[in-house]
């Protein structure tokens, strides 16, 4: 049952797009901009407009009055849209955004909460402040209306006769076509005749064939769009067609065609071609519509194609959480059926194989389902780089790429900030001024390129921007000045790179408006990280820099390697994993500080070994078993795991321990394995700090005082 | 005297939440046979194809806006006389004008519950049983 709440509850979810959409308006809006600019932001003002309205949100109403009036003056050309009035449409569209955010938590907007932004967009048309809407009249009732008399007479029902067929594909063992006869005789006449001549003799049937067609016709007063809705509601097979006269013969339905009244007096059918067909179409008055009546037609045709239905989130994660569970006991029918022998043997893998397949499928299917496109957040970004190209006086431009690439709702939704954050940083201590970029030679005007990719399971981000790049001495010497790194020792391009990463860390000489307020770019790897997505930063000097983000698809499902160390068994995200080797005992070295080393390729890559890291035995012996995961953090640091054995690979559904218990460092969650018993998921960015800190860097350390 | 769960209405309305605003003030008065459109192209469309009694609709919509429709209804043959309710804001005065001259027959001003409806239902059909 449908009830206000819901309905409010409706409307604030379509006051969010109305206000996406406005957004996106704005952003493109300037005095080249198409009319349908100007109108699609106009519609979304006016639709939230009408449904506070409807619901009752006074304040919001009259801001949304306000907005929509200034609006109106752009549409038909009365007010330019100049960047100074597009930044004002902005401020309001901020402010009404506000005002749809306290209605829908219930609050009271404080008393003059819109004032400031009401009476900036009243200058633009030059109106009073007193020229409120508060007072404005709510009936109009001194209006002459011509009311078109309604006599009783006109609604008596118009009779309609249609034609009625029943086919059905195999037998139907069910009471639904005497159902279904039983619906439509409470809203018609019907005749209807069995043609059994289909029929063969009886040793000759097909228990399962439908042999009978019926024909017929209903008469009533309702109209084909209704009778086939009771029809299908009784019986969604389509078994049924109800059709009016014409269609009929053409399709060659046997009814006895004398019979049919000739349709003079009724309107033309739904699903016929409606207007056009009718010779009063000449008359219709409003000359757009009566000029064009194809093409809106068609654009209304393919706006039926592309249906979308709100789904609670809520339902979709019920949803995903089923799958899940669907996962788990997959991988457990998988493992039982490992004991199982005999004949069936060979049919049962074919079929689980074909679970396994339908599976993934529905995972993906589902997974699709929370996905969408990061357009939302680029425009965002587009708005920002706008607002603060004003505030620093910097010229940029943001060129977007790769904006409908599709994202799990809860990455968008926690993207917005380090993806804001990143930006802010590039405009304050990337891009320099007009000045200094054109005494170094480039255009004036400097790019911020945001892109989206998919690979594989990941999505990159990448934010780059043709600035002045990460100058290496100064990064240093702050970093020295802050204390966050020692006073001596060379550090290499990447590290140097990564200290802008490090908390606390700030180059910004003052505290300005746009960055250095104490959140640095530590909090943006914290948010990526927690997201289980890794950043990276690329930087020339003097060319600009790039920050690329690497993040997962999703956050419920993921692919795994399942290893066992002594007796436990633990996952590691097949994403941090670079390379499994089995290397020789010979290629294990120990290295002063470290808790091992293995030569790879030339490379010293450090160790740990899990067993010890995790109390599971105090020695650390290898086997020939024993196998070296190298994995990789986010900042690019690799490490080897030294695992007992690889299990396999598998699809794991991750369980947060956080919620439950707490966290713990080096385990990002838990999973039921096939066999039904838990298992850990690793960190593998908190196991590179088991490597870095403290006794990688000191060993480091060491080994440059050396 | 047409009786409500005989009534055949098209409520008009872009919003999906505001059409079922509509959608539960006239299930209130006891109508039962409600049609949706979202916009004034298929609002026509339906109301060519269907027997209706009277159309509810929104002012501003894509694609044909509610007094387009109005004008498309009122220049149809075999819909003219259709009877037309204008859903309107406060202060839309100058609409409401508009419409009055286009042939509306009378309007409904947001937000409204099912007693203003039906009292605007009634000054246009005749009381409602």
């Amino acid at each position: 049952m449908t009830t206000i709440d819901d309905l409010r509850q409706t409307f604030f979810e379509e006051s969010a797009e109305g206000l996406e959409a406005i957004d996106t308006g704005l952003n493109d809006l300037n005095e080249q901009s198409p009319e349908e600019t100007v109108n699609a932001v106009f519609r979304g003002i006016h639709s939230i407009k009408g449904g506070a309205g409807v619901f009752g949100f006074g304040s919001l109403v009259d801001f949304a009055h306000v907005f929509e009036t200034v609006l109106d003056h752009v549409r038909h050309g009365k007010l330019a849209p100049a960047p100074q009035v597009v930044e004002v449409l902005q401020k309001a569209n901020d402010t009404l955004s506000d005002l749809v955010a306290m209605a829908r938590s219930g609050e009271t907007p404080p008393a003059n909460f819109d004032a400031d932004s009401r009476s900036a967009l009243k200058q633009l048309i030059g109106a009073g402040d007193d020229d409120d809407e508060k007072g404005a009249a709510a009936d109009f009732d001194d209006i002459d209306f011509q009311p078109i008399r309604v006599d009783d007479a006109e609604f008596e029902p118009q009779t309609q006769r249609f034609d009625l067929t029943y086919r059905a594909a195999q037998a139907q063992y069910d009471d639904k076509f005497a159902a279904v006869l039983k619906g439509l005789r409470a809203v018609g006449r019907v005749t209807l005749q069995a043609d059994i001549e289909g029929v063969p003799v009886l040793k000759e049937c097909d228990p399962h064939e439908a042999y009978i067609v019926c024909s017929g016709t209903i008469e009533g007063e309702l109209a084909l769009a209704e009778l086939r809705d009771i029809v299908s509601d009784i019986d969604p097979s389509e078994s049924w067609s109800i059709s009016d006269g014409d269609a009929a013969a053409a399709s060659g339905t046997p009814v006895d065609q004398a019979d049919m009244v000739p349709m003079v007096d009724a309107p033309p059918l739904a699903d016929a071609t409606p207007a056009e067909a009718t010779p009063t179409e000449a008359t219709v008055q409003a000359p757009a519509q009566a000029a064009e009546p194809q093409e809106p037609r068609e654009a209304s045709a393919k706006h039926s194609v592309t249906t979308t239905i709100r789904v609670d989130l809520e339902k979709i994660d019920r949803v995903v959480n089923m799958v899940g569970e669907l996962v788990i006991s997959q991988t457990m029918l998988g493992q039982l059926f490992q004991n199982v022998k005999g004949d069936a043997e060979g049919r049962m893998a074919q079929v689980l194989e074909d679970v396994f397949l339908h599976t993934r499928e529905l995972k993906n299917s589902v997974m699709a389902m929370r996905a969408q496109p990061v357009r939302s957040v680029f425009q965002r970004m587009s708005r920002l780089v706008r607002e603060l190209s004003v505030k620093t006086g910097k010229r940029v431009r943001l060129e977007t790429f790769g904006e409908g690439t599709e994202v799990d709702k809860t990455v968008i939704e926690r993207l917005s900030d380090p993806l804001t954050h990143i930006i802010r940083n590039s405009m304050d201590h990337g891009i320099e001024t007009p000045e200094r970029r054109r005494a170094a030679g480039k255009p004036e005007e400097g790019t911020i390129t945001l892109l989206a990719d998919q690979r594989s399971s990941r999505i990159i981000i990448e934010v780059s921007d043709n600035g002045a790049g990460i100058d290496a001495e100064r990064v240093i010497k702050k970093a020295r000045d802050q204390g966050l790194i020692p006073m001596e020792g060379h550090l290499s391009e990447d590290e140097i790179n990564n200290l802008i990463f490090m908390p606390g860390f700030s180059t910004a000489s003052g505290v300005s408006e746009i960055s250095g307020r104490g959140v640095g770019m530590d909090v943006v790897r914290r948010n990526v990280q927690d997201l289980g997505g890794r950043i990276t930063l690329k930087s020339t000097p003097g060319k600009g820099m790039t920050i690329q983000l690497a993040l997962p698809l999703t956050l419920a499902v993921m692919d795994g390697m399942i290893v066992k160390v002594a007796t436990e068994t633990y996952v590691m995200p097949i994403s941090s994993i670079v390379e499994c080797i089995r290397p020789s005992a010979s290629e294990y070295h120990s290295l002063l500080g470290t808790r091992g080393a293995l030569r790879l390729r030339g490379a010293v890559v450090p160790i740990v070994y899990l067993s010890e890291l995790f109390d599971l035995s105090s020695t650390r012996e290898t086997t020939d078993e024993s196998t070296v995961i190298i994995i990789e953090t986010s900042e690019g640091v690799r490490l080897g795991i030294v695992v007992d054995q690889l299990l396999g690979h598998q699809q794991v559904v991750i369980k947060s321990i956080e919620e439950n218990y707490g966290a713990v460092r080096g385990i990002a969650g838990a999973t039921i394995l096939g066999d039904g018993h838990v298992a850990f998921i690793l960190d593998a960015e908190r196991l590179g700090e088991f490597a870095k800190y403290p006794e990688f860097v000191t060993a480091r350390k060491e080994q440059y005082v050396q | 005297m047409p009786n409500a769960a005989a009534l055949k209405v098209l409520v008009v309305d872009d919003q999906f939440s505001v059409r079922q605003m509509t959608r539960l003030a006239l299930e209130k008065i006891g109508v039962r046979l409600i049609h949706e459109a979202e916009n004034g192209q298929t609002a026509f469309a339906t109301a060519v194809a269907q027997p209706l009694d009277l159309i509810i609709s929104d002012f501003n919509m894509p694609e044909m806006d509610g007094i387009g429709l109005l004008r498309a209804v009122r220049g149809h043959q075999a819909i003219r006389k259709l009877p037309f309710i204008l859903i309107t804001g406060r202060g839309d005065r100058e609409l409401v004008v508009k419409a009055a001259q286009a042939g509306v027959n009378n309007y409904v001003v947001k937000p409204f519950d099912e007693a203003i409806l039906r009292q605007k239902m009634e000054a246009v059909l005749g009381r409602i049983q």
